[in-house]
């Protein structure tokens, strides 16, 4: 048996049927246990002193992975050159060139969209998080959940692809102006037009929230409509290709840019918010039943 | 539209008020909000691709350089307003793939298919699909582009859609084979075999890296028609079994009871 295993009589003991909560508690102790033994203490069941305390099921250390996220968020916002001052899709490909052969441009370009490249998931443990609090929900069928997931799973792979093309823009500077000026749209016409699983995201969670009818709802009906009035706000992004004819419509314009991003900022602010307030609600009233 | 009737019987009469009524009553609305979510997506699927962007059936990968950056003038408003409404519908499929991994969740096979399912499916969009849509859009943005480029969008546009096999292959194929183990009786076991021949268009397709011209081009009558034709028929019945299985569901665990004739007759 390997030093610090609990012993298989232990196991018995604690193995005797009982209602779940029982079960659960049982495993935590034989975990405790486990580390007792290994930190050279018996390995007899430990009273009930150290289950009382908080269940460290690691909710709380996804959850306030939130603002940190926002922080390398914000900050690869503003070290791309291309976003603090959008790029025009108007530019010719000598000025695309241009924009990524200046030294100053290039170093931001290539740190900014490595950082990205790093956290671009980072956001997909709170997305799980609402999916666990989806799960909680008064539905007859898993459907709103799965298709909520689905969703989380396609958003950061399409940034990921712009990330790749801005990435690939920059790798060689001295390349051919049209190459560059064509990895240049790959990049911003992913970035700005994939606004469809982030659509989803919203629609679902509202449907999911609408549905979840019994007496103390997971989430308010005002968080449902939240969702929808940003997924309504990403649409116009979806059109980016007509940017050079509707300036609103083009990757530095108004619709595609601005009320694009500053929505995504804002869901991810007021979820974050919000389950925040669900996963404490929650474990005050755990705690409570449990003193 | 048939994705809200067929369930309850005290259902008032209007349509504004019967849709209220399934808002607020009816057991099995997820399952319907989803069925109606993979009709939508498919219908607007085939008006976009086939009206509004005309990349469906596939222009010639045999033509000309200058026939090439005709194509995509002619399309210059068509791709990006089609494919714009494409970018946002595509969260839809998510709907379809989660409705499809519970109709084998309510088989009596292990959870394992419906997951590996779900998750074959939720990314084939991303290169089957999407990624067509930005090369194509990219493609019609700058007529004057170097000709050169506009031919490598376009190549890169079309064999994404026809070069990703493989997920719908094995996505498909799984799917068949939980239906053949299936003992609740969810699906009838011929729709198995049609998912074996929709399997198999993802075997002919695989030609079309290797020609530009005749049958086996991304735009020929093996690789596009006949493929097009057995998905479209695959895609008509599984819409229709899934409605069957909608109005069955019991919402319990063992075989899946038979439609009685008069309850199917009047939803």
């Amino acid at each position: 048996m390997p030093a610090g295993a609990p012993d298989s009589a232990m196991i018995r003991r604690l193995a005797r049927p009982g209602p779940p909560e029982v079960c659960e508690i049982h495993y935590f102790v034989i975990i405790l246990g486990a580390g007792r033994a290994a930190a050279g203490h018996d390995t007899a069941p430990q009273s009930r002193g150290p289950l009382r305390m908080d269940k460290t099921d690691g909710e709380l250390i996804l959850l306030w992975s939130v603002p940190g996220l926002l922080a390398i968020w914000g900050a690869c916002f503003l070290l791309f050159p291309g976003f603090v001052q959008p790029m025009s899709p108007a530019l010719t490909a000598d000025e695309v060139a241009a924009f990524y052969r200046d030294p100053d441009n290039l170093a931001r370009i290539r740190y900014s969209m490595i950082l990205f490249n790093w956290f671009s998931v980072g956001l997909v443990p709170i997305l799980a998080l609402i999916a666990m609090h989806m799960r909680r929900m008064a539905h007859r069928t898993p459907i709103l959940s799965y298709s909520f997931l689905g969703c989380v799973a396609g958003a950061p792979t399409l940034f990921l692809l712009a990330n790749l093309f801005w990435l690939l823009a920059a790798y060689r500077p001295e390349r051919d102006p049209a190459l560059i000026q064509m990895f240049n749209d790959m990049a911003w016409v992913t970035f700005t037009s994939q606004v469809g699983f982030l659509v989803g995201q919203g629609v679902f969670l509202a449907l999911a929230i609408y549905l979840d009818r019994q007496a103390r709802p997971v989430f308010r009906p005002w968080v449902g409509h939240f969702n929808l009035a940003v997924a309504a706000a990403l649409l116009p992004a979806a059109f980016v290709g007509l940017g050079l004819e509707y300036e609103a419509l083009a990757w530095n314009g108004l619709l595609a840019f601005w009320v694009k991003n500053l929505a995504i900022a804002a869901w991810i602010a007021v979820m974050g918010l919000v389950l925040g307030q669900a996963i404490y609600t929650r474990r005050r009233a755990e705690a409570g039943l449990t003193a | 539209m048939s994705a809200i009737t067929g369930a309850g019987s005290a259902r008032p009469g209007g349509l504004l008020e019967r849709i209220a009524w399934h808002w607020r009553h009816d057991p099995k609305l997820e399952l319907w909000l989803a069925l109606a979510a993979m009709v939508l997506f498919y219908n607007l699927y085939g008006i976009v691709f086939f009206l509004v962007a005309n990349a469906q059936p596939p222009p010639d990968p045999a033509w000309e350089l200058p026939r090439v950056q005709q194509w995509f003038n002619d399309n210059h408003y068509g791709l990006p307003i089609g494919f714009g409404i494409i970018f946002i519908v595509t969260f839809l499929t998510a709907a379809c793939n989660a409705l499809i991994a519970y109709s084998m969740r309510r088989m009596s096979v292990s959870p394992a298919f419906a997951y590996a399912y779900f998750i074959i499916y939720s990314f084939s969009a991303i290169p089957g699909m999407l990624l067509t849509c930005i090369a194509l859009v990219v493609g019609a943005m700058r007529p004057d582009r170097d000709p050169e480029l506009i031919l490598w969008l376009y190549d890169l546009a079309f064999m994404a859609f026809d070069g990703t096999m493989g997920v719908f292959l094995v996505g498909t194929t799984i799917w068949m084979v939980a239906i053949l183990l299936d003992k609740n009786r969810v699906f009838p076991k011929w729709f198995a075999y049609l998912n074996l021949c929709n399997a198999m268009t993802e075997v002919v397709v695989a030609p079309a890296w290797l020609f530009t011209d005749g049958v086996f081009a991304w735009d020929g009558a093996i690789t596009w028609w006949i493929d097009m034709i057995v998905f479209v028929v695959y895609t008509g019945c599984f819409i229709t079994l899934l409605r069957q299985m909608i109005l069955r569901e019991d919402f319990g665990s063992g075989p899946l009871p038979e439609l009685p004739a008069a309850q199917a007759a009047t939803s």
